[in-house]
């Protein structure tokens, strides 16, 4: 294995390696906004609108890194 | 089938040394989708009654409660005049975006969502990011708007800038990230798991065939309506979000 074979293989890895570290952390974080949202929601269901919406904004916010690591992924398997 | 991932039809021309590459389905079908938003907008809105007190005919109570659902849950933190403002443009926002999401799941040849172009995304991000310093300076004057930058240390200003911009950015990769990311699945999981079933000796053909056609209706259902409508909200929330906090 050498020269463009080496090199399809190595981004391959990267992107794979890329990705499946890069979902830990949105992950683990949107877990424990939906928890805590669903906590005070069944505390006060009154406000459950308005704790909606802002969960879906700290939703956005904690999968943004895992976003730049999709792009990245996917830069690595289609451009590179 | 998977040849075709990753290729554009582009028109490219030069202009004083720099290559400009306009992906034309992109462009088309962003343009069909405003298209088609404006004349769905035209047919609602004809023939309302001018009189307010008048009974609500169905196309009028249609918008009614649009306009009450953007009012009550979109725009519901946000201070009444602001609001007021915002509501066209966030409804826009909103619209355009779903649809644009939601055309990538027309099984035509080459009919690909907008939104899994960078260039449309980064696009819409800007535009937001134009109207919050619009609406910045216009709600407290362009002394106490770029005062802002400084604040709560002057010496935190390029950090402000940088924050401003990377908040841009990731506007726009976000609604990208998301539905190309869904996009390629769906191409690419019902080729894998046919591939993966025909590795069955006799029957792997054919149950290949067979679960294909229910996988692709769940990837699509999935990816592209929930999480297209999923996305669109986030938009335009966010867009709501970035606005109110430099308005405020």
């Amino acid at each position: 294995m050498e020269g463009e074979a080496l090199v399809a293989a190595a981004k391959y890895l990267a992107a794979g390696i890329c990705m499946g570290i890069g979902a830990i952390g949105p992950g683990v974080g949107e877990g424990i906004i939906g928890a805590h949202a669903l906590d005070a929601m069944a505390r006060q269901p009154e406000m459950a609108n308005s704790l909606l919406r802002t969960m879906v904004i700290a939703d956005a916010i904690a999968e943004t890194t895992g976003i730049y690591s999709l792009v990245v992924a996917i830069v690595l398997i289609f451009v590179v | 089938m998977l040849e075709q991932l990753g290729k554009e039809l582009a028109l490219r021309f030069t202009v004083g040394g720099v290559e400009i590459a306009f992906n034309l389905v992109v462009v088309a079908v962003a343009v069909a989708v405003g298209g088609i938003l404006l004349a769905t907008a035209s047919w609602l809105t004809r023939g309302l009654p001018r009189d307010p007190d008048a009974p609500l005919t169905r196309r009028a109570a249609v918008l009614v409660t649009v306009v009450d659902v953007f009012q009550n849950h979109l725009l519901g933190g946000v201070s009444p005049r602001l609001a007021r403002q915002l509501l066209p443009f966030v409804a826009t926002l909103f619209f355009y975006v779903l649809l644009c999401n939601w055309v990538g799941i027309l099984p035509l040849p080459y009919i690909v969502s907008p939104t899994q172009d960078l260039n449309v995304t980064l696009g819409l991000a800007f535009l937001v990011y134009g109207l919050t310093h619009y609406y910045g300076i216009r709600s407290k004057g362009i002394a106490r708007h770029l005062k802002g930058y400084l604040e709560p240390f002057p010496f935190l200003l390029p950090l402000n800038v940088v924050g401003d911009l990377g908040r841009t950015l990731s506007h726009g990769f976000r609604l990208f990230g998301n539905i190309l990311g869904g996009a390629l699945l769906t191409t690419v999981a019902p080729v894998v798991a046919m591939q993966i079933a025909s590795l069955i000796p006799a029957v792997g053909v054919v149950l290949g065939w067979g679960a294909r056609v229910p996988l692709m209706l769940l990837l699509n259902a999935w990816f592209g309506l929930l999480m297209g409508a999923i996305q669109a909200l986030v938009f335009a929330l966010l867009a709501v979000a970035y606005i109110q906090v430099t308005a405020d």
